[in-house]
């Protein structure tokens, strides 16, 4: 909706203006930022901690050392992260398994936050077939990502999407919900700042496919509409599967990739 | 026939506890309208000099009565821009006395025969009460130079726009959904045009437009804050006449007169935009398509000296598409049959059906696949109205309205679609009221009611039951069973009391419910927000409101100052969960958390009311906060619409008999918003952190405008105006949506990026009449 907006304000009002500005924002950060993702790809799987900056600061988070984390299953798999770097831990012999309930675990300075997250079933990812889109004079390239959604209710489905190696910075979370046990058409179109970057013929089109739990999706769907902040929407943190105030998520998820050459 | 008489004489008597002795007493009754048009006038004062507490006002379809015992009275009659009368009258036996008015068209030399009653403020007990005077409107200065009703009230105390250029806004703290907005009786649901930058009425076709604060007589309801009542011209019943105008951005054209000379009459008011003809000019966009248009009709018939029938309808579209790719469409129609009957001297009923329905459609077509959003709001209405009028000191209304709803939320279809869970819902909604306007003392006024409604849910779904947001219960209802009731009473009152000839106070207490919920999660009104009805989660939002007043006229009525203070106290406001999805999710009601809110405000108004510049300087200091579990730890925030102050200066000089000068300033604090608090990273994106919902301000906002008006001297039966504006004279950027970025060219850092509309944006429009 928010596109529609934009497409009215430019069509209409050719005398719209966009200028950067100084705000006085407020600065409320330094909090505790975890990203855990457990896969079904082999490991080492990697939890990264680190703090919210403000602002106006430059874009480098602090690493938090010294966490102690533990990441175990319902299958009674445990396993104790050891540091690597830049506020990244490693898993040592964690196996990521699709139907597996994984609880994740970080303690620092005497806080502990954990959260629980379930690898949901594997859905094959069929192929990719280029997908375009006419406006006006100008064309669009965009993927649709084949695959059949199984028949029950209830699956949900991430993508990211790489442009000749340059990441589309685009959230594209698919649910079920509207579409269920059918084959996937939905294309993904990759949107870039600026038009030079915009996918044309001969670009290559790469695309990591994740089957996710529904927190997962909740978590992702909720950045995908406060997008750019401020003003249309009232932003907020995006809910999480993480207890105890911390930001971030805690994702096991199934991977696959494809690629394609845009003719 | 004479027991219908006598049973709906018993009514009221019982109604309103007045003795039949009243049978002493004679009655003057008739209409009054505009001696040139035929146009009935709606608040034509009727006074008696002999008794100077009697007085009554014209309702909506120029009808008055009016009961004093025996004698001989002067009666005088006046109406905003009308020249007033005076007859006398020798009452012995009731007797019908019908008035034409004839209009004042230039008050610049200090007119020797007072044209306007001035003084209404200071006698009458409506609160929170203002009244457009189209003609007023049409010279003041305006946005594409479109004249627009939605637009000019927002420079009254009060009401505050809700974004540049737009015509969505808010009444005493309430949000946008909160204000009745009723065309001809029917409820319009989205009254704007290409996303809120123009309102749905076209001045060519309207009489009259009155907005009340909150503070509504009984037979208004539904909605919390406002009543924004609006009434279509009935065309002119002695002679054809053409009405147009030619602007930048759109065209207008009315044709009305008579079906029978003196009896009957229609109008029919088209106009439409063509910036797509513009677009058609650019190689880039010329399969593009984008433009609005609006239709008003209205005809009515006189079937005899005491029935009169009505017939009116609305019909507006936006459409806006992308070559064969994507396509959509929103608009509204409308339709109301009247039947008007002045069933006995006294009694004048009012009979209506109404149909309302806003609907939008969004088709995308690409390659082989197919995608429609469907989405309606359908409702059946219902009205019986009545009007008493017992003695010079009552007026009663009374009736009831029987309201079915069918929401149809954004249903998807299509080949990409299997399922969508989402269903039609429909509700019945019905309402008594009784109302009495009651003159109490030659200084005390007291306007006094009870609304009765109720809200049933009707069955054929199944509903689910949130408690903060978590499912605790499902019930599934039967199509054609009735399901759960909300039944409210709403007591009703203001009283005013004059202090002396050129002051009085005013206090006031109301109740207002809401059933229907507009689910928007933006400041701009898109043509897809929701409309939800209360269900067995959503309860129906309730306010509470105590308004207090003073009102003191100077020089001879020709100045005026008003100053109201308000405070409101809301029950199950609603507002979203953080990261809420309205539009994909199954059950959006499990998106929704409820609280409670308050509002209070002080409002000012000083107006000049005559002479060669005219104008008035509104000024209101507010605050408007929701407590919602859930949001901000519980504790009271910022409503999105909470502006703290809201200045509007407003002029119009006549410079001579051809040119009139207007001119506008604004001010207002900005809208109540959440910036970042902090940024992190997650999955090697910039993610932002917030902390407090609406704990930021948008920039201040403010504007000039300047607007000039010329007049040529009329030829035979041909009128014509330019009007020559300048919006936003001196170019200031107001920030009409602020957002948050990784700087493009700079990976190490972000930015916010101000994005501002209309600077200098010129107008001229032509307009004519013949």
């Amino acid at each position: 909706m928010k596109r529609l907006v934009y497409l009215v304000m430019s069509m209409v009002l050719l005398s719209s203006c966009e200028k950067e500005i100084d705000l006085k924002l407020k600065d409320k950060s330094g909090d505790i930022v975890i990203e855990g993702n457990i896969t079904d790809l082999p490991g080492p799987y990697y939890v990264s901690v680190t703090r919210s900056v403000a602002f106006t600061e430059t874009n480098e988070y602090p690493p938090v050392t010294g966490a102690e984390i533990i990441i175990t299953d319902d299958f009674g798999q445990r396993d104790s992260l050891v540091y690597h770097a830049n506020g990244l831990y490693k898993t040592n012999t964690l196996m990521g398994l699709y139907g597996h309930t994984y609880t994740l675990s970080v303690t620092v300075e005497g806080t502990t936050y954990t959260a629980t997250c379930k690898m949901p079933q594997w859905v094959r990812l069929d192929s990719l077939k280029q997908d375009q889109i006419r406006f006006g004079t100008e064309v669009r390239y965009g993927v649709v990502p084949f695959y059949i959604d199984p028949p029950e209710l209830g699956n949900y489905y991430r993508f990211i999407q790489f442009v000749n190696g340059r990441r589309d910075k685009g959230y594209y979370n698919f649910s079920d919900n509207t579409n269920n046990g059918m084959v996937n058409t939905r294309p993904l179109y990759a949107s870039f700042e600026r038009e030079e970057d915009e996918v044309k013929p001969g670009d290559k089109i790469e695309l990591e496919m994740q089957c996710i739990d529904y927190a997962v999706y909740t978590y992702f769907n909720a950045l995908a509409q406060i997008e750019g902040g401020g003003g249309t929407t009232t932003p907020a943190n995006p809910p999480t599967n993480l207890s105890n105030g911390a930001l971030g998520i805690f994702s096991a998820h199934t991977v696959q990739t494809g690629s394609i050459i845009i003719e | 026939m004479l027991i219908r008489k006598s049973i709906i004489l018993l009514i009221c008597t019982l109604l309103t506890g007045i003795s039949l002795l009243a049978q002493q007493n004679i009655t003057v009754s008739g209409t009054i309208k505009d001696d040139a048009t035929g146009e009935l006038l709606i608040g034509a004062v009727v006074r008696v000099n002999e008794v100077p507490s009697a007085g009554v006002v014209t309702n909506e379809y120029g009808f008055y009565s009016l009961t004093l015992p025996a004698g001989r009275y002067t009666l005088r009659v006046s109406y905003t821009g009308y020249k007033e009368q005076i007859q006398s009258i020798q009452l012995d036996q009731s007797k019908r006395v019908d008035w034409a008015l004839v209009e004042d068209r230039k008050v610049l030399d200090e007119v020797i025969v007072r044209s306007v009653k001035k003084n209404r403020n200071i006698t009458s007990a409506e609160m929170g009460t203002e009244n457009l005077d189209m003609k007023t409107i049409a010279k003041l200065p305006v946005l594409f130079g479109e004249k627009d009703v939605l637009k000019s009230i927002q420079l009254l105390p009060g009401v505050k726009s809700n974004g540049e250029g737009g015509t969505g806004f808010s009444v005493r703290g309430g949000a946008t959904d909160q204000n009745l907005i009723l065309l001809d009786e029917a409820p319009v649901y989205n009254a704007s045009h290409l996303l809120g930058f123009f309102s749905t009425f076209n001045s060519d076709a309207l009489k009259d437009a009155s907005i009340i604060k909150g503070n509504s007589p009984a037979q208004y309801g539904g909605r919390l804050s406002s009543v924004m009542d609006i009434k279509m011209k009935d065309g002119n019943k002695k002679d054809y006449t053409v009405t147009g105008g030619i602007g930048l951005i759109a065209s207008r054209l009315a044709v009305e007169g008579p079906i029978q000379k003196d009896k009957s009459s229609f109008i029919i008011s088209g106009r439409r935009t063509y910036a797509d003809l513009f677009l058609k000019a650019s190689e880039d966009y010329k399969d593009n398509k984008l433009y609005f248009y609006d239709l008003n009709a209205k005809a009515n018939y006189q079937i005899n000296k005491n029935n009169r029938v009505y017939l009116s309808g609305y019909f507006g579209r936006d459409v806006l598409g992308v070559g064969n790719t994507f396509g959509t469409n929103w608009g509204n129609t409308t339709a109301t049959l009247r039947w008007n009957s002045i069933l006995h001297r006294k009694l004048f009923s009012n009979t209506s059906l109404i149909y309302s329905n806003y609907k939008y459609q969004v088709q995308i077509q690409n390659n082989d696949n197919d995608f429609q959003i469907n989405s309606h709001i359908r409702d059946w209405n219902l009205k019986q109205d009545f009007s008493y009028y017992t003695s010079y000191r009552h007026t009663v209304r009374f009736g009831f309205q029987s309201m079915h709803h069918t929401l149809m939320p954004s249903k998807f279809s299509g080949s990409l679609i299997s399922s969508f869970p989402k269903t039609t819902r429909r509700s019945w909604e019905n309402a008594l009221y009784v109302n009495d306007d009651f003159k109490a003392t030659d200084k005390l006024t007291i306007q006094y009611g009870l609304r009765l409604s109720a809200f049933t849910v009707l069955g054929g779904d199944r509903f689910n039951v949130y408690k903060n947001g978590e499912l605790t219960d499902s019930v599934f209802l039967e199509k054609g069973k009735l399901g759960k009731t909300y039944l409210n009473l709403e007591p009703r009152i203001s009283a005013n009391y004059q202090l002396n000839d050129v002051s009085s106070v005013k206090l006031g207490y109301a109740r207002n419910t809401q059933n229907l919920h507009l689910l928007s999660n933006s400041t701009s009104g898109n043509p897809t927000d929701q409309w939800i009805g209360s269900s067995y989660s959503v309860k129906p939002e309730i306010a509470d409101q105590v308004s207090v007043g003073y009102s003191r006229n100077f020089d001879d009525d020709n100045y005026e100052i008003n100053v109201e203070t308000y405070y409101k106290a809301l029950q199950n406001q609603i507002d979203f969960k953080n990261g809420a999805d309205i539009n994909f999710t199954p059950d959006v009601e499990g998106e929704l958390l409820s609280g409670k809110g308050r509002a209070y405000g002080l409002e000012l108004i000083a107006k000049k009311k005559s002479g060669k510049l005219t104008g008035w300087v509104s000024y209101t200091l507010s605050k408007t906060e929701r407590k919602i579990d859930g949001i901000n730890n519980n504790r009271w925030y910022n409503a999105r619409q909470d502006k703290t102050h809201d200045l509007a200066v407003v002029g119009t000089y006549e410079l001579n008999q051809k040119w009139t000068l207007s001119g506008l300033f604004v001010y207002s604090t900005g809208n109540a918003v959440t910036y970042p608090t902090g940024k992190y990273k997650i999955n090697g994106q910039t993610v932002f952190q917030y902390s407090d919902r609406n704990a930021d301000r948008m920039p201040a906002y403010h504007r000039m405008d300047l607007n000039a008006t010329y007049e040529p001297a009329k030829k035979k039966r041909f009128h014509s105006s330019w009007s020559f504006g300048l919006y936003n004279v001196y170019g200031r950027q107001n920030a009409y949506i602020i957002s948050f970025e990784d700087h493009p060219d700079d990976p190490t850092r972000t930015r916010a990026i101000q994005t501002a509309l209309f600077r200098w944006v010129p107008n001229i429009t032509y307009n004519f009449k013949f």
